[in-house]
């Protein structure tokens, strides 16, 4: 059991809102990901669930009750924090059995948690450590420890990679999309990397300004963005925004392309560029075309490809994939 | 409010112990400041009354004024306090960054005898520093208690001063030595500006110590042209202990101007304190 | 340009010009007459001349009656002194702190500011202005217990032997809570957030928060305070000397051994001053520092684990 409901949440600090009528609904066992900008609102949005922060406005729910006036510690839940927020006066086993402890439970089912936790993230050669003696990929094991230890209906997180290095990160990654597997619990991920959104979503929830712009599964986002905002966060890189009238257009007031579904020719094709620069990232080349007023398209092609800088070439674009936004950045759907 | 979070009984209880222990703490200020504008009479017949227009009398301070050199005193404090601070920021300083900055044989030794002075008080060598003061001939001069006070306050200052450097970026002083500066330009243009608050901090857990000090001025600079306002105060008030209004006026002059620099500078001497110079 | 043979590094005479200052300073005024001090008490003087006696002096503090019973009047006095900062000042300390850091309290720059008021006042302010009010002549603390009914439990502190070292202990302890109070309120802001937040989502709250995360997070603090507390109390003088006068009265129930040093070394009344006499009471003082600083370092703080968040 592990569903949460929020229902018009608004929440402002002094006189910025920070959170404007969010409405959502997270079925038992999603995984489920905010992400946005930073300063989107989406970690205090998570802080809210938590109850670590109330809402001006709205209502939690958590399994169809109420929790508005509930403390975070009987709402059912447990949070890994970004900087893991582990307690360093204590070993990694205490770390990890305190919150067990203060609820008074028996002290043989209390090291059963513990065990069982730490066999899952093989954490068994550090259990009589203090966290300055260990790795940052250790602590982060550890905190992701203490939270299971709980056996919470709600897993939040609260960008819990972002301090970690690239090669840490996908390790740790595949392991909470494993832990989410085995355990089948209902996990709330904040994190504004869009690539850790992809990867691990049954749904990402896109927030902008405090705002829900979409919540969708993640080929949905990619493949029907709902607005400009949307269809520009999502995808790297970024997708091309290309002004209607360069094509003489009147059905919308901006053409959106992505990278990867332009080719390009030295005939002839939809827009004429010079070559301003090239990356090669080995398996794709990425080509930035200075297409005068139209602007800097980007392009990704792939394999080795080789262009020399300043000759022209031509974009063609893939028809099926063009999106079209109207004035206010709202895709127009095709009838 | 945070309903969730938030307990009302509880922020009740903790105003009201602090209100209680506020009370605590400023009420013999109070007290001293309401009484010294009273009359005799109204003194003892009412303690806690504010003076009125009947019990007013201002006849303490025209004794404090008239028997006792207090502008003198308060001169003597200020100049002994303000070159004392002044050479305790600076010799400290560049003690701290030599030693934060160069790598040098019996650099650690150095920061240790340096250091022996943070535990150990300065008025157990009282004795020699008599001696040493009469023989120099410096007795009964400001100059003694400058030479104590900065001496006293060196070592906490050279610790202080030296952690806050060893965090100035390295990459910093190579550029300006790469730009042909020299190491006094290094120091004193890019590296003194940067540790300007861990100065502020050593300025303030000097200047009380220095400004309230009783027992160096009555051992060292007792003559009535060198006394400072600790222990002038202390004196008058001992000759005049039963004329109750020039006591009381005189322990308001005393706690007037320290009152004063205390409500301008309070956020920075607090800020001083708690910025983590002791961890 | 250096020669390319000379293949030594320049002098840094720079590095000496840095240090000399500082060092000659602090070489001059502390740490020679520092020991000057204690080579003083190894003598005695015989007219003019400075006679090297040994450990004479030291068997007179501690073996002659009339001295050992003042030095260990004073010791004892002064543990005392000590005791009721550690049990008093410093748990009410910890106390105002705990309670000034929690984040959602209003008005705690105002209070900090206002607790924080008597430790600026001078220690003459501070003993003339209470003993003004505990006074029987003006009668301000009569009245004041009166006002809620316990005027019997009025004496007059200050004068009886039995009462006046506590009373002036707790003085002290009013002047100097705000340190140990800003303290432990630094070292209670350094606590991160998260982890209290942590704390909270494992049903920590309130006094448990404080006993079970907050209290170990900062005991290298409080070890800090507990042995500048007792560096200072082992040499105080001035709010005894202010409120009391040198002889430390009534008949010497509040003598500390800085009072002693004072009187011993310039004399009072009948007695003549000694240099010498003063100088080995120093010299206890400073034995006694000593054990007590390399207590908490090599017992104490060793033991105490810092924590970096």
């Amino acid at each position: 059991m592990g569903s949460l409901r929020l229902k018009n949440i608004h929440k402002s600090f002094g006189s910025v809102d920070v959170i404007k009528d969010v409405s959502l609904e997270v079925s038992d066992g999603e995984f489920i990901i905010f992400v946005g900008p930073s300063g989107c609102g989406k970690s205090t949005l998570l802080r809210i669930v938590a109850g670590l922060e109330d809402a001006t406005s709205g209502t939690i729910e958590i399994d169809d009750k109420v929790v508005n006036a509930i403390p975070p510690s009987q709402r059912g839940i447990a949070m890994v924090f970004q900087s893991y927020a582990l307690y360093p006066h204590l070993t990694v086993r205490d770390n990890m059995s305190l919150g067990l402890k203060q609820a008074k439970r028996p002290a043989d089912e209390i090291r059963e948690s513990v065990d069982m936790a730490s066999n899952m993230l093989s954490l068994n050669e550090y259990l009589d450590r203090r966290p300055s003696e260990l790795s940052g990929g250790q602590r982060q094991r550890v905190a992701i420890g203490r939270a299971i230890v709980r056996q919470p209906e709600l897993f939040l997180f609260d960008e819990p990679l972002s301090n970690l290095d690239a090669a840490l990160r996908v390790n740790t990654r595949l392991e909470i999309a494993r832990l989410h597997r085995e355990l089948n619990a209902t996990m709330i991920y904040v994190t504004h990397d869009q690539t850790e959104a992809m990867t691990l979503a049954d749904r990402i929830v896109v927030l902008h300004d405090g705002r829900v712009e979409q919540v969708g599964s993640p080929m949905e986002l990619y493949n029907k963005p709902d607005n400009k905002f949307v269809a520009g966060f999502i995808g790297s890189p970024q997708m091309n925004f290309i002004d209607a009238t360069e094509f003489g257009r009147k059905d919308a007031k901006t053409i959106g392309i992505r990278p990867e579904h332009i080719t390009v020719s030295r005939e002839s094709g939809d827009l004429k560029g010079n070559v301003s620069h090239i990356e090669h990232l080995g398996a794709d080349t990425n080509l930035f075309l200075d297409c005068g007023s139209a602007g800097l398209i980007s392009v990704r092609l792939q394999g080795e490809q080789d262009f020399e800088i300043g000759s022209s070439v031509y974009a063609i674009f893939d028809a099926d994939r063009t999106y079209r936004f109207d004035e206010n950045g709202q895709t127009i759907v095709n009838v | 409010m945070n309903m969730a979070r938030q307990n009302w009984s509880n922020t009740f209880a903790a105003h009201a112990a602090l209100i209680t222990y506020t009370l605590i703490a400023l009420f013999p200020v109070f007290v001293i400041l309401i009484n010294s504008f009273k009359t005799r009479k109204a003194i003892f017949r009412e303690p806690l009354a504010l003076p009125g227009a009947d019990s007013f009398s201002t006849i303490g301070y025209e004794t404090v004024l008239k028997q006792g050199d207090f502008f003198l005193y308060f001169q003597n404090s200020l100049i002994v306090t303000v070159v004392s601070l002044f050479l305790v920021l600076l010799f400290g300083a560049m003690a701290a960054f030599a030693l934060a900055e160069y790598r040098f044989k019996g650099n650690m030794l150095m920061g240790l005898y340096l250091a022996l002075g943070i535990m150990i008080p300065i008025r157990i060598g009282t004795v020699a520093i008599l001696q040493l003061m009469v023989a120099s001939g410096l007795v009964n001069t400001l100059t003694a208690l400058i030479l104590v006070y900065t001496a006293q306050g060196l070592p906490l200052a050279v610790f202080i001063l030296s952690e806050f450097m060893k965090q100035v970026s390295d990459d910093l002083k190579d550029a300006g030595r790469i730009d042909g500066l020299s190491e006094y330009r290094i120091f004193f243009v890019l590296v003194l500006p940067l540790v300007r608050p861990a100065m502020a901090t050593v300025a303030v857990f000097n200047m009380i110590p220095i400004w309230n000090d009783l027992w160096f001025p009555l051992i060292l600079a007792p003559a009535e042209e060198t006394k400072t306002l600790t222990l002038g105060s202390q004196v008058f008030i001992g000759q005049f202990v039963t004329d109750w209004n020039a006591v009381l006026s005189a322990l308001s002059m005393a706690i007037l101007p320290v009152l004063v620099l205390y409500v301008i500078f309070s956020r920075q001497l607090i800020r001083g304190i708690t910025s983590g110079a002791v961890k | 340009m250096p020669d390319p043979i000379d293949k030594r590094p320049p002098r840094r005479w720079h590095i000496a010009v840095f240090l000399a200052p500082a060092v000659l300073v602090y070489s001059a005024i502390m740490i020679f007459p520092l020991f000057a001090t204690l080579n003083l008490s190894l003598y005695t003087a015989d007219g003019q001349n400075q006679v090297f006696a040994g450990l004479d002096n030291f068997r007179t503090l501690f073996g002659d009656p009339r001295w050992s019973e003042s030095f260990w009047n004073a010791f004892k006095n002064n543990a005392w002194f000590f005791l009721i900062h550690m049990l008093v000042q410093n748990p009410l300390g910890v106390i105002l702190a705990a309670i000034l850091s929690h984040p959602a309290l209003r008005f705690s720059a105002f209070y900090r500011t206002a607790i924080f008021i008597p430790t600026i006042l001078s220690f003459v302010i501070v003993g003339f202005a209470w003993k003004l009010i505990l006074s029987p002549v003006w009668g301000i603390a009569p009245d004041m217990l009166g006002a809620i009914g316990l005027k019997s439990l009025y004496a007059p502190w200050l004068g009886k032997e039995a009462y006046a070292l506590t009373t002036l202990s707790l003085i002290s302890v009013w002047q100097f809570v705000g340190i140990p109070m800003m303290l432990i309120y630094a070292a209670l802001l350094s606590i991160p957030d998260e982890v209290l937040e942590a704390a909270e989502c494992d049903g920590i709250t309130g006094i448990s928060a404080f006993w079970k995360i907050k209290l170990p997070l900062i005991l290298p603090s409080i070890g800090i305070i507990s042995i500048l507390t007792f560096v200072a109390n082992f040499n105080a003088f001035d709010l005894i000397y202010a409120a009391q006068g040198a002889l430390a009265g009534p008949d010497f129930s509040t003598d500390i051994l800085g009072t002693l040093l004072y009187r011993t070394f310039f004399g009072f009344q009948l007695q003549l001053g000694d240099p010498n006499m003063g100088s080995t009471i120093a010299t206890a003082m400073f034995g006694i520092i000593l054990i007590g600083v390399c207590i908490y370092l090599f017992g104490v703080q060793t033991r105490l684990r810092r924590y970096q968040f």
